[in-house]
């Protein structure tokens, strides 16, 4: 393995990093699990029993903090806290978009 | 495998840094939550049987029910029916409720005597397993921040950094993992044996650990969460509204105890009915909460599964017991909450988590002691201010909170001999070892502080068994020895505890005295330079 240039190597960017994971990405996580509320399996446009779409959102609440807390312990991985943002900023556009159309379907 | 230098040194760097912030805190967590896995015991334990009224027959329930009704209206917010042999047949609160840490609340006991009467009398309900569990959910934390204690959001905070301390780990160890898995090198010194043992630890423990601080984070953050989700939901309610019922239930109507529990057992046909909570009889909501007991199945509450019914109609509003209407939503929650509290799988199951709480706190405390070897200067005696600080606080935190519980299951029996509410004393004498300790460790330095402590754990701990042998041998005192299985076993594990931490005391001993001399540790001789040189002459 050839020694990385400078240009390379990941840059440790602590705070901006840090607060892209911590805001872009719980962002993130609750557009993932609301798009995943709506067009999931036993959706929000479906006829539940009143106890099966309790259990439905207590198990779409419990899934927002481990979808987080991966996106929040990767983050590092990215080159930069530039494209720490970008990433992650892109991944929202796209997620809370689609989330969009979908509701306004309904 | 191979993993890029680069990513490998930010990821060391994530990890001790999310692991120094929180280790303490999680310390305080773990060993208390190890400790609550046995509440009921610690109950039992610290309970006089004084305490309790003789159970009733199965067929003198109703009878029970309806003179306490008559005679203490106040029963009707609340009353609690239990099954189990050493326990009253029903208890109810004058003031407060069963959830929470509160230090003055009364509860009352009731039974029937031969004649068919109501005996009834009050007691301040022995908080020990609640005072462990509120170390427990909040770290000592004291003060409220809306309707829970401060200290559970700290933790909650801790959890996440600690989550993230729990990925970086893994990613910067999996290059020398499969190389030095179960290595455990104790002659390649000291700092080598803590990191192997930490590394063991948290390898085989990481399901369980990643599990904890998920769990953690919804228990504290719940609220927010939801809050966020409702306004992805729109105009979509989070949960179905149950529309107010028109009727007011009147405890005149109240049906025989027996067919509520028959209807509970239709509903859930393996399980045990533990005991019954009934509420608000005289309103439009009225509840009875049954607790379900399986070793079977795992269990959604600490210690019981849940069944919440209309006691009038016996319509189930809501239960955690695994049905239809759950599916595997229901099932992944409920084994989230199963997974934490370890409600599964009986006796051996709350082992198996005292003892991966216990390697947990092991394994914060080992985390801050390598942070500590390595940040010190090898060759100088004189160490850097933040490392010192980190080691006084390091072990007067967890010597001093590992002291308080100690000392507050030694007073127990003592303090029962007394009138004093118990609950006082063991918030006075927490937070007192606490603290008394934490300034000891800053005044005269940490060696000094983790030897006498330990050794004041240990001797603490080999009180217990010592306070029922005095039970015995002086009956006329008045203390309640250790004779059922669960609270002998209580005072046995005590006493191993003791052992474990008195050869603890030594070790530390012959390291501050006798060790490396440029250790954090190290208080003994030191030899100059000058001596030495006199010495080969």
């Amino acid at each position: 393995m050839s020694r990385l240039s400078h240009a390379d190597k990941i840059q440790p960017d602590w705070w901006g990093k840090t607060l892209a994971g911590v805001i872009l990405g719980l962002a993130l996580s609750f557009g993932i699990v609301g798009l995943f509320a709506w067009v999931g399996s036993d959706g929000l446009m479906d006829t539940l029993t009143p106890a099966r779409q309790s259990w439905r959102t207590q198990f779409s609440m419990w899934i927002i903090s481990p979808i987080w807390l991966l996106i929040l312990s990767f983050v590092f991985m990215f080159k930069n806290s530039k494209q720490a943002v970008l990433w992650l900023g892109g991944a929202n556009l796209v997620v809370y978009v689609i989330l969009f159309v979908v509701r306004g379907m309904v | 495998m191979k993993i890029r230098a680069d990513i490998l040194r930010i990821y060391q760097n994530v990890h001790t840094w999310t692991g120094v912030t929180t280790g303490l805190l999680l310390f305080i967590g773990f060993f208390a939550g190890a400790i609550t896995m046995f509440a009921g015991s610690i109950d039992k334990w610290s309970t006089p049987p004084s305490h309790h009224l003789p159970q009733v027959d199965a067929d003198q329930y109703d009878a029970l029910i309806y003179r306490v009704l008559e005679q203490h209206p106040e029963a009707l917010n609340g009353i609690n029916i239990s099954f189990a042999a050493d326990h009253s047949p029903v208890t109810w609160y004058e003031q407060g409720g069963a959830r929470g840490l509160s230090l003055d609340k009364t509860l009352w006991h009731g039974t029937l005597n031969e004649a068919g009467e109501l005996e009834a009398h009050t007691s301040y309900i022995n908080e020990l397993s609640s005072l462990v569990d509120y170390l427990h959910r909040s770290a000592g934390i004291a003060g409220e921040i809306g309707h829970d204690q401060a200290g559970v959001y700290v933790l909650g905070v801790a959890a996440i950094l600690y989550f993230i301390a729990l990925v970086s780990g893994v990613i910067f160890l999996l290059p020398s993992l499969v190389k030095s898995f179960f290595a455990l090198r104790d002659k390649k010194g000291a700092s080598r044996f803590w990191l192997d043992t930490h590394n063991l630890i948290g390898i085989t423990s990481l399901p369980f650990h990643i599990i904890i601080a998920i769990t953690v984070i919804v228990f504290a953050f719940h609220d927010i969460l939801y809050d966020g989700l409702g306004k992805l939901y729109g105009d979509k309610p989070l949960f179905p509204s149950q529309a107010p019922s028109a009727i007011e239930y009147k405890v005149e109507n109240l049906p025989k105890l027996e067919v509520i529990l028959q209807k509970a057992k239709d509903y859930a046909p393996d399980y045990q009915v533990k005991g019954i909570t009934l509420s608000r009889l005289n309103s439009a909501r009225p509840s009875a909460s049954i607790q379900l007991l399986s070793d079977k199945h795992l269990m959604r509450g600490p210690e019981a599964d849940y069944l919440f019914m209309n006691p009038y109609t016996f319509e189930v509003s809501a239960s955690s017991v695994a049905d239809d209407a759950q599916g595997v939503w229901g099932a992944v929650v409920t084994t989230l909450f199963g997974l934490h509290f370890g409600s599964y799988g009986g006796e051996f199951g709350r082992w198996a988590y005292f003892i991966m709480g216990i390697l947990g706190a092991v394994l914060f405390y080992t985390g801050n002691l390598l942070w500590l070897e390595k940040r010190r200067k090898q060759k100088q005696l004189e160490q850097s201010k933040s490392t010192r600080v980190m080691g006084k606080l390091t072990i007067g935190v967890a010597m001093g909170s590992l002291l308080g519980v100690a000392a507050a299951f030694a007073v127990t029996k003592w303090t029962a001999l007394t009138t004093i509410n118990i609950n006082v004393v063991y918030m006075w004498v927490y937070y007192l070892c606490f603290g008394f300790t934490l300034i000891a460790a800053f005044v005269i330095g940490m060696s000094k502080t983790a030897i006498w402590s330990q050794r004041a754990v240990a001797i603490l701990c080999f009180s217990l068994p010592l306070t029922s042998v005095i039970a015995f041998a002086i009956p006329s005192l008045g203390i309640w020895p250790a004779t059922a299985w669960s609270s002998i076993g209580l005072e046995l594990t005590a006493m191993i505890l003791g052992v474990i931490f008195w050869r603890m005391a030594d070790k530390t001993k012959h390291r501050a005295y006798y060790g490396e001399t440029n250790s954090i540790w190290f208080i003994g001789q030191h030899q100059t330079e000058c001596e030495l040189q006199t010495q080969s002459v």
